[in-house]
């Protein structure tokens, strides 16, 4: 159903959402950013449309709503495990197209690769997501060329545009709290860009044979091997399990998963001494070869949904699209 | 006809009185040494007009318009009004230039504007200052930098001025990765360390200096809200005794800085040798006279401290001693 | 919904100790396990390590610990406690099947003996169920033997050929790396042959360079992969190798696929 409200309409719509739901959306968070007087844009629970930041692509990926950077387990005490309760309110997640075809990703390790997660599946099936349109492209996605600059696959979709708000409910189980609401019927398509600054072309070939590539090297020597490609992707579900005992009571303690990134120095240390892609141009080729073939390989379809958040957050300025590319143009030649 | 200069109201005035008689050189301040390229074009036209073609760009990020005659000074300060005014000096008369040199131009390095590691926006309070203080006879120098690094040498200064941010720590984005720790190691005062996978501060240790944060890749280490300096004071170089500045108040605020400069002014009114050479007398000579704790008692005087400020209670100087 | 993620308890039934540093747990369990399955062992509040099944019993599973991190210290400080918190068993592990009838070459360094260990045992007591058993096994010296106690059984039934890296002067026995071994195996028939080797990377590289020159085809070699299986249940993603999670999917894998996994 489309709806044509007003913004003071949809105040109370939010209202009404709020009385069931948590809402999650991209939010400013001013002073926050790498460097002093900038600010970052990320997830963060919010009450009014007014604190959703539409104008800008989020920096952190919407996957920090159903998985947390750190995520308690369970909790020892003696010894015994205490699961911790899970909300009992539903979510509304506000993301873009992207991240919404991320949520695939998420589901297919999270859900399919081996037994089901019961932390992601509690979170996962309480979740309403309402689409957020993309006017104009971002500066480093590519969508178009990954194919997920739109999508149907969403409960809600909200534009805000001057004083009126245009939304779009799919979702059956949300059309209650539009009943006796100030509204217009309308008709709309979802706002979404058919083309993007970048372009990019996937490599098709990728194998044991490209272990060998000099661009792994070319760019790997580059690479500073802080995670943020990692910490920023959508796609990248990677963490680590940390036991912890409480400093003033050492009976007591909790078992953690935080996120992880292949890129950074640990990822593959073995208790016993001994590790795996030590030099940053193995960890590039790994991380690359994931986003699009490995995963693939998989579970049919590319990881990378081309969001261009690694792209615009490298600190050494290296452009993963840049590199897709050319490896797809050494395969031509 | 001889040349009938008053030598010292054209030092005031920001002339110098050079070594070639009767030619002199204008001097203009630039407080935080930022400005419009526009002035640029002023100054090149003053320089082709009266001086020699020749700019020197000062120590103290001024210019210098060389080899212009001490008689076209007032000419000259014609020429000078739209800079005066773009650069929103403080001014007596207009057209008649500037009306102190004592107190020199306020100094700073390119701050948050363009440098990763500032702290803040070090020409803004550059010129909050030089509002505050100019013009001004007394013999002050100022200068303002981003970061613990100090590349203005502000610790060179009677007052220095340098950036600090309180890290804020937000656990529940922290993935234990290292980065803050590796950088304050290896980049600043290695004021960090990882206990149960989490990070503790060292807060005696930690100079603010913002690493941790810039180092962070997720975002558990942000800036505080407010901003932070550090105070230095009576750093100088000199003949008799130069020496690093020292640390006054850690934690402080603007305001706060602001204050104890002003009420700086007025110590050193009421204690300068009457008899000093052209009535130039450093400020840590002075205290060196009075004590440090004199000094203190008008510094604070009306101050209010933050609680988070430390305050060094007995401050000594060291540096090299030719006297 | 079940939470894989919780740990059950296991009492410690018997205590092997090998060297200084490993020592065989013999824990209870109940359920179906497999030689090459791996169990996440942890001690509360200090953390999860994965270990290999070195032993299949009636209700019991052994575990043969090496003392190198701190959640294995820990375990090797509480042993006395008596129980151990574990989630599993992990992994595919080795399909005994597929060895019965063929004449089984298993080459094994260190602490990779744990998970060929229940193979081993399975055809020393039924030595009749393959077509010859050689075990080619290499510790780095004479005080890091483990299973002192099985070598003495196995070398009734079986060809064993037990080598170390470097021995003092006097030391009687086989001494070298066990590639030195490989060149004068004697197979009856290649195509009835199957290999299995495990150990620390390199020597799993050289080794399997030593078996392919012998003309053994690679679908009858099988590698078990040691990577850092942090949570087992193909999610963490740290033991990845390619399109394969070596906890899922390993840590056993045919030679003919498990070549094109890299790091």
């Amino acid at each position: 159903m489309g709806y044509l409200i007003s913004r003071k309409t949809a105040d109370e719509l939010f209202a009404r959402l709020s009385k069931s739901h948590d809402i999650f959306a991209p939010k400013l968070f001013p002073g926050e950013g790498c460097f002093s007087d900038t600010d970052i844009v990320r997830y963060g629970q919010v009450h009014t449309l007014d604190e959703i930041e539409f104008d800008r692509r989020s920096d952190y990926s919407s996957k920090e709503t159903l998985l947390a950077v750190n995520e308690t387990l369970f909790y020892f005490t003696e010894d015994a495990t205490t699961v911790p309760s899970c909300t009992d309110r539903r979510l509304l997640i506000f993301l873009r197209s992207c991240d919404l075809h991320a949520l695939r990703r998420l589901d297919a390790v999270y859900l399919e690769n081996g037994p089901e997660d019961f932390y992601y599946r509690r979170l996962r099936e309480k979740a309403d997501f309402a689409l957020m349109g993309c006017r104009e492209t971002c500066d480093t996605g590519f969508c178009v060329s990954m194919g997920t600059n739109r999508t149907e696959n969403y409960d809600l979709y909200l534009k805000p545009e001057g004083d009126a708000v245009y939304v779009d409910c799919r979702a059956e189980r949300l059309l209650s709290y539009f009943r006796e609401i100030d509204a217009e019927d309308c008709q709309m398509v979802p706002d979404h860009v058919t083309e993007n600054r970048e372009k990019v072309t996937l490599p098709k070939n990728l194998s044991v044979q490209s272990y060998d590539n000099p661009l792994w090297e070319s760019y790997g020597n580059r690479c500073i091997g802080c995670g943020r490609c990692n910490f920023v992707c959508p796609t990248c579900t990677c963490f680590t399990m940390q036991d912890i005992l409480y400093r003033d009571n050492e009976h007591v303690g909790e078992r953690r998963r935080v996120h992880a990134s292949c890129q950074v120095d640990g990822y593959t240390d073995l208790a016993g001494g001994g590790s795996f892609r030590k030099k940053q141009s193995e960890r590039l080729r790994f991380k690359v070869m994931h986003k699009v073939c490995d995963f693939e390989k998989r579970f049919g379809y590319p990881m990378c949904v081309g969001c261009g958040r690694c792209d615009a957050v490298c600190p050494e300025y290296i452009s993963y699209a840049n590199l897709l590319n050319q490896l797809a143009k050494e395969e031509e030649a | 006809m001889g040349l009938d200069i008053n030598t010292k109201k054209a030092k005031k005035n920001a002339y110098r009185i050079s070594k070639v008689r009767g030619e002199s050189a204008a001097r203009i301040r630039v407080p935080g040494g930022c400005l419009k390229a526009e002035i640029l074009g002023m100054v090149q036209n003053i320089a082709e007009t009266y001086g020699n073609g020749i700019v020197h760009l000062t120590t103290r990020q001024g210019f210098e318009i060389e080899g212009i005659q001490l008689k076209d000074m007032d000419e000259i300060n014609e020429m000078l009004q739209p800079i005066i005014e773009l650069l929103d000096i403080n001014q007596t008369a207009p057209g008649t230039g500037y009306p102190a040199s004592g107190t020199r131009n306020i100094s700073a390095c390119i701050g948050n504007n363009v440098c990763p590691f500032a702290n803040y926006n070090t020409a803004e309070f550059a010129k909050r200052i030089e509002k505050a203080v100019f013009p001004n006879d007394l013999h002050f120098k100022i200068a303002l930098t981003g970061c613990s690094n100090d590349c203005a040498k502000a610790r060179l200064h009677d007052f220095g001025i340098i950036g600090m941010t309180m890290p804020q720590y937000h656990p529940e984005r922290c993935v234990s990765c290292q980065a803050c720790v590796k950088g304050c190691k290896s980049l600043s005062v290695n004021a960090l360390h990882m206990e149960n996978y989490k990070i503790i501060r060292d807060e005696e240790k930690c100079v603010g200096c913002g690493v941790c944060i810039t180092k962070c890749p997720t975002r558990a280490w942000t800036r505080s809200p407010k901003k932070y300096y550090k105070l230095t004071i009576m750093g100088r170089t000199g003949k008799r005794n130069p020496r690093l500045g020292e640390d006054f108040l850690i934690w402080t605020d603007e305001d706060t800085i602001v204050k104890i400069i002003l009420n700086t002014y007025r110590y050193v009114k009421e204690y300068i040798d009457p008899g000093a050479p052209g009535g130039k007398e450093h400020i840590g000579y002075i205290i060196d006279r009075t004590g440090f704790a004199e000094y203190k008692k008008w510094a604070l005087e009306g101050v209010e401290l933050l609680p988070e400020t430390k305050v060094r209670e007995c401050v000594y100087w060291s540096g090299i001693h030719f006297d | 919904m079940t939470n894989a993620y919780i740990p059950f308890s296991s009492t410690v039934t018997k205590i092997i100790r090998h060297t200084d540093i490993e020592y065989t747990f013999r824990m209870t369990f109940e359920g179906d396990v497999k030689p090459g399955q791996f169990f996440e062992v942890s001690i509360p509040k200090y953390g999860e390590a994965p270990i290999s099944v070195s032993g299949i019993g009636p209700g019991t599973v052994d575990l043969t610990i090496r003392k190198v991190g701190r959640v294995t210290n820990r375990i090797f400080e509480n042993y006395e406690g008596n129980t151990l918190l574990m989630r599993g068993p992990y992994g595919n592990g080795f399909d005994l099947e597929q060895y019965k009838g063929k004449e089984l070459f298993i080459i094994a360094g260190g602490t990779g003996l744990s998970p060929v260990k229940g193979i081993v045992d399975y055809f020393s007591k039924h030595p009749e169920e393959a077509a010859g058993v050689t075990l080619i096994a290499g510790f780095k010296s004479p005080e890091d033997i483990l299973f002192r106690d099985d070598f003495a059984v196995w070398k009734q039934k079986l060809n064993v050929i037990q080598t170390v890296d470097t021995a003092p002067e006097g030391y009687e026995g086989p001494t070298g790396m066990v590639t030195k071994y490989i060149p004068d195996l004697n197979i009856r028939d290649l195509k009835q042959s199957a290999f299995i080797t495990v150990g620390p990377p390199v020597m799993i590289k050289f080794t399997i360079l030593e078996i392919l020159k012998l003309g053994v085809p690679e679908e009858q070699i099988w590698i078990s992969h040691e990577r850092r299986m942090c949570c087992g249940l193909g999610k963490c993603g740290h033991c990845r190798m390619g399109s394969a999670y070596v906890c899922l999917d390993g840590p056993v894998f045919n030679y003919a696929e498990g070549k094109n996994l890299i790091d």
